[in-house]
């Protein structure tokens, strides 16, 4: 597992606009490996990279558990469950090739070169950014999106989303348009207190 | 992007504050949702129900995971066994989480805690868990009538065994039952400020469902709204938030015009004020409690309800109040106890209590019933109230209390609705039992001391 340092508010990288990606290398492959260990390590649910340093049009998102309450009460055993070993990015990584299919599956998902295609209905709730340690803010954001992007193998595919997980696509996609969710908080941020480690 | 916090690390701290370290569940969830305030109304449910539903249902969630697993829950570390029952109740009871999400985040959360090694036992336990729900035995009724309550309806074999011995095993089941049901809220009308049928009319309008209840004319029972300091019937002190039994105290105390009355433990206040407003403004009540915070309490409902004739104050019921002697004519003591009548509304209650905690608060209440008899003039009543069941802190306490001081009991069969009159109102007490009657389980006796 290897972290990455995550660039905090204020660093001018987090306001400039990425580039797309052309080519699968090893390189950005272990970019994209490392987003998924950062992102789990912070307890997030979506990384872009230039929140780690690097002006690419990636972004990495997982928001599975983190719904407390869906609306379709998706019966038991479904593929996302974690096998013994536990949830390591890696184990999961070949899982995340069903994602075209798995539109309901909370991830991982990898996107590369993400493009909204369509946005509908409307949710105001809090959001964090793992660039803005121990602070969040209401933020309105579409209910529904549906997003087109290359997975890491460089195919493309559709992905659907509704409520936290169209709320991390569009976080995530902002930050590749150097876009921070502050500009977008309706209100004052608040701090948030992380439960203290036992 | 990060969720802000995570509602199932806020669940997981508040039941290890509520079963390791003895704090109240009440308690901690008005805490700990004042402190998330930002949180949105539906995180605050979602929380609420899921802390309140594993607690009510904990012996149950034990019963499961012990199928499951090979470690014993008291084994467990307590972090552990904590993050599984809350997980288990999600997976039984809240069918809009996907099974998937419950051991995602169950992991997640072991680790996060530092149980990095125990994350496959958390995953195992779950994963069986899900698959094979449905197929979990449990005890038969027939064979093992009590182990079946017991893990039914999460109650501990002790408490079943002391009620089934005094109330018999069909009003046991009763109780048990009942205490996981919904019920409305019950509210008395303050009729020195509006009749009942201003008030009904005031609710109405603002889409409150409001139904008679069967016992007091006055008594309401409301639903369908949803934060009591909201309703505006409520705010301008038309109507007080009181159980049905707690009612029946005051009606039970028969007051008098002009009447001077001490509630040794009032807080929050409402037999006071019920008093208060049957006095229509003669006489007066003094409503004592032992904490600053509780008079406060007391004070913003006298407040709200615009009352003259009473007064909130500090005072200590276990310390003898040399002032007082003889001066009251009806003192209630509605004294601390075990509140086993509520489990309904406090579901911690029921774990937390143990047969020895109880001989502690026996002892509690005779010291407080030493004192405060002496406060009632000769032919004075006293008014002994509990909202607990079973003999031990009832019954047992008015036989002790008869022995040693000159009061006699005195029929209650005047002042309760014929449903309720009974062998032993006659005799001067009423021992109401959730679910076999329309209230909580509480206790009341009348007593009146030699002229």
């Amino acid at each position: 597992m290897a972290l990455r340092n995550v660039r905090i508010y204020g660093d001018e990288i987090l306001k400039k606009k990425c580039r797309p990606v052309q080519m699968m290398t090893p390189r950005t492959k272990l970019l994209i490996h490392d987003m998924l260990d950062t992102m789990y390590d912070a307890n997030g649910v979506g990384l872009a990279a230039p929140q780690v340093g690097v002006l690419k049009r990636i972004v990495v998102i997982d928001v599975s558990g983190a719904e407390e309450e869906t609306e379709n009460g998706n019966g038991s055993d479904n593929g996302d469950m974690i096998e013994d070993t536990g949830i390591n990015a890696n184990e999961n990584m070949d899982g995340a090739a069903d994602a075209d299919t798995a539109a309901e599956s909370g991830g991982p998902y990898v996107l590369i070169n993400p493009e909204i295609l369509e946005t509908a209905g409307e949710q105001t709730g809090q959001e964090g950014c793992l660039s803005l340690p121990g602070q969040a803010g209401n933020v309105t954001r579409p209910e529904y999106v549906k997003v087109k992007a290359l997975d890491e193998n460089m195919k493309e595919f559709v992905l659907e989303g509704k409520g936290l997980l169209a709320r991390a696509i569009c976080h995530e996609c902002d930050h590749l348009e150097g876009i921070m969710y502050v500009e977008k908080v309706e209100g004052d941020l608040f701090d948030v207190t992380d439960e203290a480690e036992d | 992007m990060i969720k802000p916090v995570n509602l199932r690390e806020i669940a997981l701290g508040m039941m290890m504050e509520i079963t390791e370290e003895e704090a109240y569940s009440h308690v901690v969830l008005r805490e700990t949702l004042e402190k998330y305030q930002y949180l949105e109304k539906r995180d605050r449910a979602f929380l609420s129900r899921l802390v309140e539903g594993t607690l009510e249902h904990m012996i149950q969630m034990d019963y499961i995971i012990e199928q499951f697993s090979n470690v014993p829950v008291y084994n467990m570390k307590p972090l552990i066994r904590n993050l599984l029952r809350l997980s288990v109740y999600q997976l039984k009871y809240m069918d809009s989480v996907p099974d998937s999400a419950v051991c995602n985040e169950a992991v997640k959360l072991a680790q996060k805690k530092g149980f990095y090694n125990l994350k496959g036992f958390v995953n195992g336990v779950l994963r069986n868990t899900a698959r094979r729900l449905s197929q979990v035995r449990y005890p038969d009724q027939e064979k093992e009538p009590l182990h079946y309550l017991s893990v039914k309806y999460s109650f501990p074999i002790w408490m079943l065994d002391k009620w089934v011995a005094q109330f018999g095993y069909e009003a046991t089941e009763k109780m048990c039952r009942d205490s996981h049901m919904t019920r409305g809220t019950v509210v008395r009308c303050n009729l020195s400020k509006a009749s009942k049928e201003e008030i009904v009319e005031d609710m109405n309008a603002q889409g409150i469902t409001v139904r008679q209840h069967p016992y007091l004319d006055y008594a309401l029972e409301i639903s369908d709204y949803n934060y009591i300091g909201a309703v505006s019937t409520f705010r301008k002190g038309w109507i007080q938030v009181q159980d049905i039994s707690s009612m029946l105290v005051a009606e039970i105390a028969a007051v008098n015009w002009g009447d001077y009355c001490i509630d040794v433990c009032a807080a929050p206040g409402g037999k006071s004020l019920h008093i208060a407003d049957k006095l229509m403004g003669s006489g007066y009540v003094e409503a004592r409690d032992i904490s600053e915070r509780k008079v406060q309490m007391m004070q913003e409902n006298i407040e709200r309800t615009g009352a003259i004739n009473i007064r909130a104050m500090r005072m200590d019921a276990t310390v003898p109040d040399e002032e007082s002697r003889g001066k009251a004519d009806i003192v209630l003591a509605d004294v601390p106890c075990s509140g086993l009548g509520v489990i309904r509304k406090k579901q911690d209650i029921k774990y937390k209590m143990s047969e020895k905690q109880q001989q502690d608060i026996i002892r509690l209440q005779r010291r407080i019933l030493y004192n405060v008899q002496d406060y009632v003039r000769p032919g004075g009543t006293l008014i002994y109230s509990t909202c607990t069941i079973g003999a031990d802190e009832n019954q047992y306490n008015i036989k002790w209390f008869l022995e040693n001081f000159p009061f006699h009991l005195e029929s209650i069969d005047p002042y309760i609705c014929e449903e309720l009159k009974g062998r032993t109102t006659e005799g001067g007490f009423l021992q109401l039992l959730p679910g076999v009657h329309q209230s909580d389980g509480f206790f009341i006796a009348r007593l009146r001391r030699d002229a």
